[in-house]
């Protein structure tokens, strides 16, 4: 059984309501981009004076008994609301019926043990939402269509026995059934005017002249169209957090992980129903003193495995500890479609996703977030210019790139290292370093380089390359000059 | 079925659970190589370094170390695996990498943390330890096609005194995750550890370019000699390849010209 809530005029309800000075006055509510405003919605007072809906912001005006008031769609989204909360009060299972504004479908089915029988459900809807400060129609049938078409045909409460929909519908008018406005003409030509003057047809007829829609037509005006419901579900993300008070503060990790190891769990059934994984674990910590700490936890692919999600809130909680001990937690989840991949046999090695995800997170917490990761060059000349980015191989594939000849590589000194270096005829010809004496047998340079001349940020430095030797070590180098501070530095070795 | 079989049989069924042919010998398989993109070092190696054990490069500053380092890891990404660079001394130029055609996305660089203040090649023990458990960790995690362990600016004293038992360690962790171990560093310190110890040497000096205006820094010419390898072929091969190579490093604008 389903019951139909329909506040009829519902924009103009609304404004009556959060304005009660216009309920005794006839008022139209405008629409639109100023100055193409429409006449949205009039109340009974505006329509007997000859407003309609539709009229344009002048023609509104025009009559000066009529109050014209902007629509407010802040006002009606705050009013579905309430009508929600109403109607969720007497079905867990709702629906929302989008063309027409503040129209709920419920499926009443079995709760009849709560609010009686379906008369007296309808009844107390009623007035539930008439306490609210709105006028409804109310309307119980079996069929999910008949039900919608009655309530928005007739006033007051409808209930229909079942199998009596056609009976009921046989004098609301045909225009209930949304037309369109070929078959509006048609039907007036031929002098249909009601549900059951449409229902007296014969289907076949019907649809030899008017086309497939007939029958959807011919059935909705029987009451006997089939209709599935959609409730309104709970989010399923929402729904994805689990929340723990302390009986006391807990300051070690330890115990705090045997906890969020049942909280995992839980969120993991959760997450497996659905057939999908864990994609990010949010946890919120709430410190003594009010204080809160909050850690993401994101994996590179989503997971619905226990250990290795455990083990990174571990190792992510041991690299950022909490600064006091925890009252209480929470944890929150996102869900996605879990990562499947079919290996090819012959491509070649890569790291298990969850498996490197653990080890990355063991590394970071070794060596610290900036020193793990990929190299990724940043668009500048400075020396060092690149940013670590976390670490994602591409999945396998080959890539032939055309032989060069071996480059030679340079090893960098972070920072670099200063050197005092005597000059003859303006080139390098000793340099102290480390404590050593080498002696330059060539050089190469100076390159002048700068870069970020036109800001505060800019610098220039001259290069050179240099082969040093001692008696028994010779080593080629790359020194530079900086001539706002006067300093000489190595800047790599060449190897 | 004579007594000593029989004995052999019962002691391998009694001890099948824990070691698998407890007392048959092991057939040794040809190991897979990766190819360095150096065809004169293949051609003395024998196709390349092997997978799934150490290979040990030891050699002074500016002998070439890093550069073979880095065009075998660019061999490597390219053929599509996934390599990881442990750098002690945080010296691996991205700029040097970019130019050895490393597909960058594919390399996962460590770099171990130095105090400011401290002097690279003093004390190394913290950034060892650090590059150690860093290597042991990307073993276990398994994967890695390749991983180079670069202590090039540690000095021998300090590589010397890390214990025998990490490296028989790493030997059998590499072979169990199939991974090509690489060591760079000044002096050999995996010992017997190593299936392919190489030696890095200077070859003979390439004057700076004095073609045009000015002096150009265009080359190093490196020697690299084969100490040991494990995995050579038969011992009765009438031809033997030789145990130095001799190939050449440019630099990048020489590359470009």
């Amino acid at each position: 059984m389903y019951a139909v809530l329909h506040p009829p005029n519902f924009a103009a309800q609304v404004a009556a309501q959060q304005r009660p000075e216009l309920r005794r006055r006839p008022f139209a509510l405008i629409d639109g981009e100023p100055p193409a405003e429409m006449v949205f919605a009039v109340n009974k007072a505006a329509r007997l004076l000859g407003l309609e809906v539709g009229m344009t912001r002048l023609q509104g005006e025009s009559c000066s008994e009529v109050v014209v008031v902007p629509r407010s769609h802040g006002e009606e989204v705050s009013v579905q609301t309430i009508l929600h909360t109403i109607a969720c009060m007497f079905s867990p299972r709702i629906e929302y019926v989008e063309i027409h504004p503040g129209t709920y479908v419920l499926d009443i089915q079995g709760m009849n043990t709560l609010f009686g029988d379906s008369a007296q459900l309808a009844s107390r809807l009623r007035q539930r939402v008439m306490s609210a400060g709105f006028l409804a129609n109310v309307a119980v049938s079996q069929n999910f269509d008949a039900a919608l078409c009655l309530a928005l045909g007739r006033t007051g409460i409808s209930v229909v026995p079942p199998g009596e929909e056609a009976n009921a519908m046989r004098d609301l008018p045909v225009r209930i059934l949304d037309l369109a406005s070929e078959h509006e003409e048609i039907f007036q030509a031929w002098g249909i005017r009601t549900c059951g003057d449409l229902a007296a047809l014969t289907e076949t007829d019907l649809i030899a002249r008017i086309g497939q829609a007939g029958k959807r037509l011919h059935s909705r005006a029987r009451g006997a169209w089939p209709h599935l419901m959609f409730p309104i579900e709970p989010s399923f993300e929402e729904s994805l957090a689990e929340r723990m008070e302390l009986d006391f503060p807990v300051g070690l990790l330890e115990p705090l992980l045997f906890l969020l190891a049942r909280m995992t769990d839980a969120l993991l059934e959760r997450v497996k129903s659905k057939a999908r994984a864990i994609a990010l674990l949010r946890v919120v910590l709430h410190l003594d003193g009010g204080n809160q700490h909050e850690r993401i936890i994101r994996p590179a692919l989503p997971l619905h495995d226990k250990p290795t999600l455990l083990k990174l809130l571990q190792l992510d909680l041991e690299t950022h500890p909490p600064s006091a001990a925890i009252v209480s937690l929470e944890l929150h989840a996102q869900s996605a479609p879990p990562y499947r991949a079919q290996h090819g046999l012959f491509l070649p090695q890569a790291p298990e996703p969850g498996v490197l995800e653990v080890a990355l997170a063991r590394l970071r917490k070794l060596l610290g977030e900036e020193r793990v990761g990929s190299i990724e060059l940043k668009d500048d000349h400075r020396p060092n210019a690149f940013r670590t980015i976390p670490y994602a191989p591409p999945p396998p594939a080959r890539r032939e790139k055309p032989p060069l000849s071996v480059s030679m590589a340079l090893r960098v000194y972070r920072p670099p290292q200063a050197v005092g270096v005597t000059l003859v005829s303006n080139a390098p010809a000793r340099i102290f370093w480390d404590g050593q004496r080498y002696a330059v047998r060539e050089v190469a340079g100076p390159w002048r380089v700068n870069g970020q001349w036109w800001s505060e940020t800019n610098w220039c430095r001259e290069e050179w390359d240099v082969r040093l030797a001692t008696e028994s070590v010779e080593r080629v180098c790359r020194i530079a000059f900086d001539p706002r501070s006067r300093y000489w530095y190595v800047q790599g070795t060449y190897d | 079925m004579s007594s000593t079989a029989a004995i052999r049989l019962q002691i391998e069924t009694k001890l099948a659970n824990r070691v698998p042919a407890a007392l048959t010998l092991k057939i040794k398989q040809a190991p897979e190589l990766f190819p360095t993109g150096i065809s004169e070092i293949d051609a003395v190696l024998g196709g390349g370094i092997p997978r799934g054990s150490i290979t040990e490069v030891a050699g002074a500053a500016s002998t070439g170390k890093t550069s073979f380092g880095l065009s075998a890891i660019a061999a490597i990404t390219q053929s599509g695996a996934a390599c990881a660079w442990v750098d002690v001394s945080d010296a691996l130029s991205p700029e040097s990498a970019a130019a050895a055609n490393i597909v960058l996305r594919r390399l996962l660089w460590l770099r171990m943390s130095a105090e400011r203040k401290q002097k690279v090649t003093d004390k190394p023990w913290s950034r060892l330890e650090q590059a150690l458990k860093a290597t042991d960790l990307l073993l276990q995690a398994g994967g890695f096609a390749a991983i180079v362990l670069d202590m090039s600016d540690v000095l021998p004293q300090h590589t010397r005194r890390i214990p025998l038992a990490t490296w028989y360690r790493f030997r059998l962790a590499a072979e169990q995750a199939r991974t090509a171990l690489i060591f760079l560093s000044q002096s050999p310190c995996a010992s017997s550890c190593a299936a392919l110890s190489l030696r890095c040497e200077p070859a003979n000096t390439r004057p700076f370019s004095t073609s045009g205006e000015t002096a150009l820094f265009e080359g190093q010419q490196y020697t690299l000699v084969r100490e040991r390898n494990r995995n050579e072929g038969s011992p009765f091969l009438s031809k033997k390849p030789s145990t130095r190579a001799e190939w050449r490093a440019e630099s990048l604008w020489a590359r470009v010209r």
